[in-house]
């Protein structure tokens, strides 16, 4: 007790005010899973399963935000390749679920209904291993990490920075896409998985399973702000950002930047891969359209929108986009592409810095204004 | 005989009458310089059936499309003769209109006249001697291609009574395609009813005329020597070698439409990545919109189109204008939004590249839903004008007119790029203003409005390929989408800012893409065409022709 005492009065004050919103973020968080299990049946206060995985879903969105902040806000790199990650996450888990489907109906491996219509015979030896969990669970994170690492070393060692890295981004998404919407591909082709059964056993649609699958979503969101937290706070962290600020004046001092970069950028994936994991089972499906070109894109405007290079910021922006996205599309389905386009105008010209940024920007002008009247007078 | 008295005893006015008549269309058409394929028709709606034998003789010589036209309606009795105290006209009824079958003149008849005419019918003899003059009438037609298809269509059939039509034409027969294609339409039409010499005569000479029609046929012969034992036979030995001749041959031509397609493909993305390439390279800007540019392209040209159609009708003279007023319609409305678009929104993000590109992206959505809104969600048709379709042959090589407009589209774009800024005052200012923006502006130049117009440029540019575009593709709210990722490889492939290497780039890839297309599918060929663009960046990062500074660029 003595010894946390004095470890509490180390910390900075900013450090402390940092803690007191993770807390107070952990528990808002949890309220939705717990007022799912114990709240009132109707009311304000009630939460139904459909709210949970939607919401759910907004976290993983909100991780992937995340990752992409990493990247983007912290070291410069403008990934355009975000929800291709995502999306192999995705399908390393879906594979899972493909297989426990066969599992659930009790057939002795039963081949994925696609698989059946394409005529094959036997699963396609690639698929095997994924009939464990703890297997598709590894490759989560080590798919999308050794995509990024193959792509990272092609693209750092021949110093592809700032546009030029995200037009080859936006490429290899562009490239992976095509190859997943092939039906020769054994990944589904179109229509991707779908009809999850269960999940370790457990009904995918049990109120039980749809909030254990919220939790690990908070969790790993909550863990990922640890992550950045503790990266920003190391050395690697520093050198992170000083790459993003000046990288010539970093690879002068003698750091090699390719590494550093090369390690950012396979974390990130790997932080996309699995928050892409947890989202296919809330949404219950996934097809090659979850990696078109146009959604990395959002991914980026998520980041824009709540603030890049803000540790909070991708995780409101992420859900601020995306609850006015579900409510312009069904209040004003022929306008809300328009809207949608001119919410990024406007945070592009009018927000710089986003929503987090907008209390400082405030400031900043009233500041600024006071010192000119000041000066008139 | 039997027929003409028995229709002597149901008419026998008519038949007098027409034996008159007969008499006095031949001193009127004797007369006449001329005789044409209409008035034999006449003579022989009115002959007797002893003159009709050298009347079919005769009209077999014309290939008229008028006579297959007549006949229909002489079969179904669309045809009348109608009397009058002076003269005896002869009248086609089609389609609600009275017309001279022997000037094809349309005519307005008096109800009297109307109830008065009488009809008149193809005898049985005569139906039976048409149908195989119909058949070879298109050997005769004014229209090469017709006479191509008409004896390719003959020699298919494998009927051995065309042969004699077909030897017949071959000798008058001028045009050496038409008699390439008679000529592989008989040596086709003997391996099924010749006998051993013929046949091997005619796989050689399908040899010599590298005919890919034909293959089937001589996979036929070949067999068929092959089970009746005789493996090693002459004709077995040749129809082995032809089949192969013709495979090379087909292999060879395959590589040279890719070749071509992908000249034409690289051309269509060097117009739309020129665009790009301005707006990118020298301006530092991402336009991601620069695909919705590409559609107001396609848009502008559906909308010249139907104001044409609107105006002067499909089939008219002054359709076959619309594309070239289109072109630089599209350029100047595309260049106009571009106006605004600058002045309004891009001009604040210069110093921002990477925020340009999620700006353009949200204008880009808002301009994808007007077009929905306005044009509907479906594609638009954009029709080909008459003179754009067809092929240029070049030895069983063909070229279709649309795809090598498209490269001298692209070759004129280059060209007038070229000029615009290596010889005019705001190319010398754009130049300027993409090395250096502080000095430029400081030198007095002025950045801002040679911004505006650079950008005005690249969306025009854009506009110009969507336009091009519309003639072998789709015109939709996503069409300029599937090249905005090329078009972005092929400004970095040919170093930021640099249009020669813009151009080079945009042909390479053009070429390899389609060259690997036939081996690896469309999708394949194109991450292939990916994974050769990060390797090829391996090797040269800054590009074909990177820019030389001694500045470092942070």
């Amino acid at each position: 007790m003595i010894k946390f005492k004095n470890v509490y009065t180390m910390l900075s004050t900013e450090t402390k005010k940092e803690a007191g919103i993770f807390c107070i973020v952990a528990a808002l968080l949890m309220l939705i899973p717990g007022l799912n299990a114990w709240g009132p049946e109707s009311g304000l206060l009630s939460v139904s399963s459909f709210q949970v995985s939607l919401w759910g879903k907004y976290l993983t969105y909100a991780i992937l935000a995340m990752s992409l902040n990493l990247l983007w806000g912290y070291t410069g790199l403008l990934c355009l390749c975000q929800s291709l990650f995502f999306a192999l996450g995705g399908y390393a888990m879906g594979m899972y679920l493909m297989l426990a489907i066969g599992d659930a109906s009790g057939a002795e491996r039963a081949l994925p209904d696609f698989m059946v219509f394409m005529g094959y015979q036997d699963l396609p030896s690639h698929w095997k291993p994924f009939d464990s969990f703890w297997f598709a669970s590894g490759a989560v994170l080590w798919v999308p990490g050794l995509v990024a690492l193959i792509f990272g070393i092609l693209a750092f060692r021949s110093r592809i920075k700032g546009v030029y890295f995200s037009i080859l981004t936006q490429a290899l998404t562009y490239a992976v896409c095509l190859l997943f919407f092939r039906n020769d591909f054994t990944f589904g082709g179109n229509n991707g998985f779908t009809d999850f059964k269960e999940i370790l056993g457990h009904s995918i649609n049990d109120p039980s399973t749809t909030r254990w699958l919220y939790i690990g979503s908070a969790l790993l969101l909550l863990f990922t702000y640890l992550i950045t937290s503790g990266l920003l706070a190391s050395k690697l962290g520093k050198v992170q950002q000083a790459i993003r600020d000046s990288e010539n004046r970093v690879l002068f001092s003698g750091y090699s930047t390719t590494s550093f970069k090369l390690v950012i950028f396979t974390l990130s994936a790997m932080i996309a891969g699995a928050a892409g994991a947890l989202y296919v089972p809330q949404v219950g499906g996934i097809n090659p359209s979850l990696m078109e070109t146009g959604k990395s894109l959002e991914v980026v405007v998520w980041v824009a929108v709540g603030g890049r290079g803000t540790k909070w910021g991708p995780v409101i922006g992420a859900i601020l986009v995306n609850l006015f996205k579900s409510y312009t599309t069904q209040a004003f389905p022929d306008y809300w592409l328009i809207m949608m386009g001119g919410m990024f105008v406007f945070v592009v010209l009018v927000m710089p810095n986003g929503i987090v940024g907008v209390y400082q920007q405030v400031k900043a002008s009233i500041a600024q204004k006071r010192s000119l009247q000041t000066a008139e007078a | 005989m039997i027929s003409v008295a028995v229709s002597f005893l149901i008419s026998p006015f008519r038949a007098v009458a027409s034996l008159l008549l007969f008499s006095l269309f031949c001193s009127i058409s004797f007369g006449a310089s001329e005789r044409n394929a209409r008035v034999v028709f006449s003579e022989l709606i009115l002959a007797e059936k002893l003159d009709q034998q050298v009347l079919l003789q005769e009209l077999s010589n014309y290939g008229d499309p008028a006579i297959a036209n007549i006949y229909e309606a002489w079969r179904t009795g669309g045809i009348f003769i109608l009397t009058d105290a002076d003269a005896v006209r002869l009248l086609q009824f089609t389609d609600e209109q009275w017309s001279l079958v022997a000037t094809g003149e349309a005519v307005t008849l008096s109800e009297v006249e109307v109830e008065v005419a009488e009809k008149t019918r193809a005898s049985r003899s005569v139906r039976k001697q048409m149908k195989g003059l119909l058949d070879t009438l298109g050997l005769k037609a004014d229209d090469p291609n017709v006479r191509i298809n008409s004896a390719i269509k003959m020699g298919r059939s494998l009927k051995p009574e065309f042969v004699p039509a077909l030897e017949s034409r071959l000798e008058v027969e001028a045009a050496d395609e038409v008699r390439a294609a008679i000529r592989e339409a008989l040596a086709i039409s003997l391996l099924e009813n010749g006998d051993a010499a013929e046949k091997l005569a005619s796989v050689e000479e399908l040899a010599e005329l590298k005919s890919v029609a034909s293959r089937g046929f001589i996979e036929k012969v070949l067999e068929a020597e092959v089970t009746a034992g005789r493996a090693e036979s002459p004709l077995a030995i040749a129809s082995s070698t032809t089949l192969r001749t013709i495979a090379e041959h087909m292999n060879l031509m395959e590589f040279l439409s890719s070749f071509f397609r992908g000249f034409s493909t690289g051309s269509v993305l060097l117009i739309v990545s020129f665009g790009l390439a301005i707006t990118f390279g020298l301006m530092g800007i991402i336009n991601m919109a620069h695909g919705e540019f590409v559609a107001i392209g396609g848009y502008t040209t559906y909308m010249v189109q139907t104001f044409f159609i609107n105006t002067w009708g499909l089939s008219s003279e002054a359709f076959g204008w619309y594309f070239v007023i289109s072109l630089p319609l599209s350029f100047l409305v595309a260049a106009g939004f571009g106006l605004v678009l600058e002045k309004s929104i891009i001009r604040f993000l210069y110093r921002r590249p990477l925020e340009s590109l999620l700006c353009t992206w949200g204008i880009s959505m808002v301009m994808q839903q007007c077009f929905r809104l306005i044009f509907g969600a479906a594609n638009v048709q954009v029709n080909n004008p008459t003179w754009l379709m067809g092929n240029l042959s070049f030895g069983g090589f063909n070229m279709s007119y649309t795809r090598l407009f498209i490269m001298f589209i692209a070759l004129v774009v280059v060209l007038l790029t070229w000029l615009l800024l290596r010889k005019t005052n705001l190319g010398l200012h754009i130049r300027a203003v993409m090395q250096n923006r502080g000095m430029a502006s400081s030198l007095g130049i002025p950045v801002a409005r040679v911004n505006s117009m650079t950008f005005a440029l690249g969306c025009g540019l854009a506009a110009l390929g969507g336009s091009v575009l519309s003639q072998i593709g789709n015109v939709g709210p996503l069409m300029g989408q599937q090249y905005i990722v090329d078009s972005f490889m092929v400004v970095v492939i040919g170093s930021v800012g640099n249009l020669l290497g813009a151009g080079l780039s945009a042909m390479g890839i053009g070429l390899v893409d389609q060259l690997l297309q036939p081996a690896l599918g469309p999708v394949m060929g194109k991450i292939t065409v990916f994974f050769v663009i990060i390797l090829f960046l391996q090797w040269r990062p800054g590009g074909l022709f990177p820019a030389r500074s001694r500045s470092l660029d942070d």
